[in-house]
């Protein structure tokens, strides 16, 4: 996208953006606390007294926790959906959207991570088997 | 039926024994992480699952940190920016890919600062809902020492060896101002009534100066000296106090009184110690 050089003017527009952004950063509370934050960058040896940047660390690690939740809730939901075709009557209670090791390692997995339930510390006794033969 | 069916795997659930680490962090990491899952749209959770998720959460934020980190190593800094936050952001969503992530390195015609992540980053937080994390939590730790590092003020300029219980030196900024009023009463020296209404003054500054130095900047834990004279006698002596004993008199019938009505002593060790004094010299 930025192949073309831009104007000052645009240059000037991404900066206030980004001031702004920055900005609108000290009004806002993540849901993950500014203190847990800090500890982990404390022991990770991060160190800044800025606390915008403290939140833009929390903003991101609450993104990337809201974007795998929401990707292991439509599996969830396509998963649901492709039992409530063949039988109807569980519909009703299946209907309810739990999060799963199966539904999180399928988002996990386009995240670059590999989670692989072990089959004996297993949820429930219907985890390790396969919705068709579930059914059966 | 359903429902008693329900009920019971519920049950199980809470029963079932959790094998990570109980750390105060991850129990505060799994509530964020769960409410960051109610807000998704989840309506209940496997434990596994969660704690799952919330262990890939923590690993995520620390090696974003670590990776900034390293970023503001490299380039000679112990303190981190938004550059080396938006390389490691960078860095760590190259994964799933962004736009103009092919024009990442070329310095040309890409400003860091106008990344997409942060641009996503900025749109999430407009577009989603403010969710407050559950309770406020107490940093009880962090206030003290900052504390303890507040009192002391100048604590490079006094040594490791003095005791943190000693009074400040007196403040080091003030001699310039010293040295302008010692210059003034040189020029003063001739007029005696000057001079004296200077001496007036110090002696008042002083005893001012006493009084602030009584108030510690922190309470002194209890120290005991063991002189060993010929006949082993035992003295216990608070560290102060023994300072005013020995500077106000010479005498040690004297010093006696003067020690027991020190207010910081203990009371108790130090009525024996004179008892058995007394008991010597009968």
């Amino acid at each position: 996208m930025n192949h073309n050089p831009q104007s000052s003017d645009g240059k000037h527009d991404d900066d206030s953006a980004l001031s702004d952004f920055l900005a609108s950063l000290m009004d806002y509370a993540p849901t993950i606390p500014d203190e847990l934050v800090e500890h982990y960058l404390a022991k990770s040896g991060f160190q800044c007294p800025d606390v915008r940047l403290i939140r833009l660390i929390a903003v991101a690690t609450q993104k990337f926790v809201a974007e795998v939740a929401s990707d292991a809730l439509q599996h969830c939901k396509a998963r649901q959906a492709a039992v409530v075709k063949d039988k109807r009557e569980k519909q009703q209670k299946d209907k309810r959207l739990i999060l799963t090791m199966d539904d999180l390692s399928k988002s996990l997995r386009e995240y670059g991570v590999n989670v692989k339930h072990q089959e004996y510390f297993a949820d429930s006794p219907s985890t390790g088997i396969d919705p068709a033969s579930r059914e059966e | 039926m359903r429902k008693s069916r329900s009920k019971r795997k519920s049950n199980i659930h809470l029963q079932q024994p959790t094998i990570n680490p109980r750390d105060f962090q991850f129990m505060i990491t799994k509530v964020a992480v769960s409410q960051i899952c109610k807000s998704v749209g989840f309506r209940r959770s496997r434990v596994s699952a969660l704690e799952t998720l919330t262990l890939v959460a923590t690993k995520y934020l620390e090696t974003l940190v670590k990776s900034a980190a390293s970023f503001s190593n490299a380039a000679s800094r112990t303190q981190s920016n938004i550059l080396d936050l938006t390389n490691a952001l960078h860095d760590m969503s190259l994964q799933v890919g962004f736009m103009g992530a092919s024009t990442l390195y070329d310095h040309n015609n890409n400003c860091l600062l106008k990344s997409s992540v942060l641009e996503s980053l900025s749109d999430f937080v407009s577009s989603t809902n403010e969710i407050p994390f559950a309770k406020p939590i107490e940093r009880a730790k962090e206030r003290e020492s900052e504390e303890v590092n507040a009192v002391p003020g100048s604590f490079q300029e006094r040594g490791g060896h003095i005791p943190e219980w000693l009074p400040r030196f007196p403040d080091v900024g003030g001699t310039n101002e010293n040295c302008d009023k010692r210059v003034n009463g040189e020029q003063l020296w001739e007029d005696s009534s000057s001079v004296l209404g200077c001496q007036i003054d110090g002696f008042e500054e002083k005893r001012c100066g006493s009084n602030n130095v009584g108030k510690l900047p922190k309470g002194r834990s209890r120290i005991k000296f063991r002189v060993n004279n010929g006949g082993g006698t035992r003295v216990g002596l608070n560290g102060i106090s023994c300072n005013n004993v020995f500077g106000q008199s010479k005498d040690e019938e004297e010093a006696e009184p003067v020690a027991v009505c020190e207010k910081s002593v203990k009371s108790e060790e130090k009525q024996i110690l004179v008892y058995k004094r007394r008991k010597k010299r009968c």
